[in-house]
């Protein structure tokens, strides 16, 4: 137990408590698995199927957050069903815009609230942008993406929605290097004086976040959109 | 070892002749340009891109002598050491990255030229880096403005090819990517009024 290495690939015989006491980060994905707490000594595919959760979907996900290079190929991509892996991203982009963002707009109205009107207002409309930019993407990614593997699992799909889904991925990169710029501003040139604590504190939140959707991304990227591919091939789209 | 590429320009034929023949006898340095007129220099130094430029601060118009930096702006990582055959002002020294005087021994020269190109490395440039050019702040201040490069290229009279590599300078020197974080830069470090972008 002791053994990190052992646990640096999640398998279903692992006890789910030791590896999320070795991969603190993963208790964030628990709600959007549809998890609760309180697992006593019951492996990772004993919770599983205790609350009616995919198997290979959690450690599809898990594996992607516990291993920098980790990226399935088509076999092993085929052990988890596609609408499992929609179904997760849709619930990771309510998490982000129900908890995750509030959370940070909360803490964030409290650090500026001392700061002259200069710095507040231009930091809280950057964030705001930022939001706003991340919630297109989501929409746009549930209006186009989504609902094209729908139609490629009922075999209705055309190439006409093909196009639509591969325009998605230029804005990733745009969205996560704005929340290391947000980082930055907040880092370097905000003078070090003005409410050094909580800005700590909301920076620790934002680092995480920021974490979370670059692996969320690896997951759009290159899992969701490979396999997308794999199916398109099977319908000679 | 890099062989660096090494510009001359200075009025009088003798000094030109005797400075290549100096830099030529030293390994790691090129002569790739001399001139001792203006026009060749303005004409010939995009082509040859030398790494330094030791010039005669005389071949300045009187009006550019404090802004030599200014001058060659297009050309950020080249260097610029003055060639002293007479008296110039401290200040106007100041401007270059290095002087070498008429009288300098050989061995002086390469001590200069050395000091110059390692400074360029870990540099002054780089501990510098927080602090963005005069040029640098303006084009900032165009890109909050939401112009394009074509429009500050017009508006500054500089080529769209200087605009993208002032960009290029501004993400290096404040680690920050998008626009509207670089905005938001700019109106922290007062160079433009958050009324103006709305």
């Amino acid at each position: 137990m002791q053994n990190t290495n052992s646990f640096s690939f999640v398998t279903a015989n692992a006890k789910m408590a030791d590896v999320l006491s070795h991969h603190n980060h993963l208790i964030n994905l628990l709600p959007r698995l549809g998890i609760p707490l309180g697992f006593g000594e019951k492996t990772v595919g004993m919770v599983c199927e205790e609350n009616q959760v995919s198997l290979p979907l959690m450690l599809l996900v898990f594996n992607v957050y516990v291993r920098p290079d980790f990226v399935p190929d088509g076999d092993d991509l085929r052990q988890c069903p596609i609408e499992e892996i929609v179904d997760y991203l849709k619930a990771s982009h309510k998490d982000y815009l129900e908890y995750s963002f509030p959370h940070i707009e909360n803490h964030l109205r409290g650090v500026v609230q001392d700061w002259n009107v200069k710095y507040r207002t231009s930091i809280t409309m950057f964030f705001e942008e930022y939001k706003k930019e991340v919630e297109n993407h989501f929409k746009y990614e549930e209006k186009n993406v989504f609902p094209f593997v729908r139609n490629l699992l009922l075999h209705t799909a055309t190439a006409k929605e093909a196009s639509k889904v591969w325009q998605f991925e230029k804005q990733h990169s745009n969205i996560e290097d704005k929340l290391r710029d947000f980082t930055s501003l907040l880092v370097k040139y905000v003078p070090e004086d003005v409410s050094q604590r909580e800005r700590i504190n909301m920076l620790n939140n934002i680092f995480s976040l920021s974490d979370d959707i670059e692996k969320h991304a690896i997951i759009e990227e290159k899992i969701l959109l490979p396999y997308i591919k794999i199916l398109m091939d099977d319908e000679k789209l | 070892m890099k062989n660096y590429k090494i510009a001359i320009a200075d009025p009088s034929p003798i000094i030109l002749t005797g400075m290549s023949v100096i830099i030529k006898e030293l390994a790691d340095y090129d002569v790739v340009l001399k001139t001792n007129d203006v026009q060749t220099l303005a004409a010939r130094l995009h082509v040859v891109n030398p790494d330094i430029l030791i010039m005669n601060p005389v071949l300045m118009d009187w009006s550019k002598r404090m802004m030599v930096r200014h001058v060659f702006e297009d050309m950020p990582n080249m260097k610029i050491i003055a060639l002293s055959s007479a008296f110039f002002d401290a200040q106007q020294l100041k401007q270059y990255h290095g002087v070498i005087e008429i009288t300098d021994d050989a061995h002086r020269i390469k001590s200069t030229l050395n000091m110059v190109m390692e400074s360029a490395g870990n540099s002054e440039d780089e501990t510098d880096s927080a602090q963005l050019s005069d040029r640098e702040k303006e084009v900032l201040v165009c890109m909050a403005k939401g112009k394009k490069n074509s429009e500050i290229a017009d508006e500054l009279s500089i080529s769209v090819h200087t605009v993208i590599t002032h960009r290029k300078n501004i993400v290096k020197k404040t680690g920050i990517k998008s626009v509207a974080a670089l905005t938001v830069y700019a109106i922290l470090n007062n160079l433009i009024d958050e009324k103006d972008i709305i």
